[in-house]
């Protein structure tokens, strides 16, 4: 019996003298969101591999930048770069997201990303 | 088999031993009734998303990196290269898939090391008799 027989360098050529995550620009089709949106993230299965962070389920945040369109990180873990999603920066305040954080600092912030398949409108 | 290997061998299934995840009470073979969605959620999570939970402090080290760490790093970056696996694969395999136990307990480039071997295996460069083979021989020249 043969070995089944991928094309592994199918990245490479996608990305090669273009970068990633340039080479899938356009891909992701109108954003859901915009800057300024308020959103919260959502709680969804996390099982094998997620980037999304346990401590960030269920917060609420502001979008402050659409920063590229890429395949998100749970399809990408397997080498599945056919459908891409627009990746969002969202902030939030330290005071939502750790119950014991200091009163002394009223106006910290957390900055992070999400794929678009893990934000939902406030 | 030398004596020597038999020694070896106690002592690993000793070291194993405690190296049981720590729910701090025993925890072989539960009855399905005895994984509420708690402790289910909390066993399938991702090793690595270990942010915001409870630990003790780690003193911080300034550390050159080895040259080990470096080939090890130049590796996986040339597996990249050839289109054998992706960073977002990469991340999967040495932060997720290693589990727990050698997530916490390895060194950082270890995993790097363990991960790259284990892809070329998986993904069919190599088989494992012949990696097994390899280390075999590499060790024999350092006895």
């Amino acid at each position: 019996m043969s070995k089944p027989v991928y094309d592994r360098t199918h990245h490479a050529k996608m990305a090669t003298g273009v970068g990633d995550p340039q080479c899938f620009s356009g891909k992701a089709g109108d954003a859901k969101f915009k800057v300024g949106d308020r959103v919260r993230v959502r709680d969804l299965p996390d099982i094998f591999y997620t980037r999304t962070m346990t401590y960030a389920r269920g917060l609420e945040g502001t979008v402050v930048e659409l920063v590229y369109e890429s395949p998100p990180a749970e399809n990408e873990a397997w080498d599945n770069t056919e459908v891409s999603e627009w990746f969002y920066s969202v902030v939030f305040s330290q005071h939502d997201i750790w119950p014991a954080y200091s009163v002394g600092y009223p106006n910290d912030t957390l900055e992070t990303e999400f794929s678009e398949r893990w934000l939902e409108a406030v | 088999m030398s004596s020597s290997t038999r020694e070896e061998i106690l002592r690993h299934l000793d070291a194993v031993g405690q190296l049981q995840p720590a729910l701090h009470k025993p925890t072989q073979a539960p009855a399905p009734t005895e994984i509420d969605h708690t402790l289910y959620r909390a066993y399938t999570r991702s090793a690595h998303d270990v942010g915001g939970e409870y630990d003790v402090p780690i003193e911080y080290h300034e550390k050159e990196e080895e040259i080990w760490e470096l080939n090890t790093f130049a590796t996986c970056e040339c597996l990249a290269w050839r289109g054998v696996w992706s960073a977002e694969e990469r991340r999967r395999r040495q932060n997720v898939d290693v589990g727990q136990t050698q997530y916490l307990g390895l060194p950082y480039y270890g995993r790097w090391l363990m991960t790259a071997a284990l892809i070329m295996v998986d993904k069919q460069y190599v088989t494992l008799s012949e990696l097994s083979d390899k280390i075999e021989e590499v060790k024999n020249r350092h006895v």
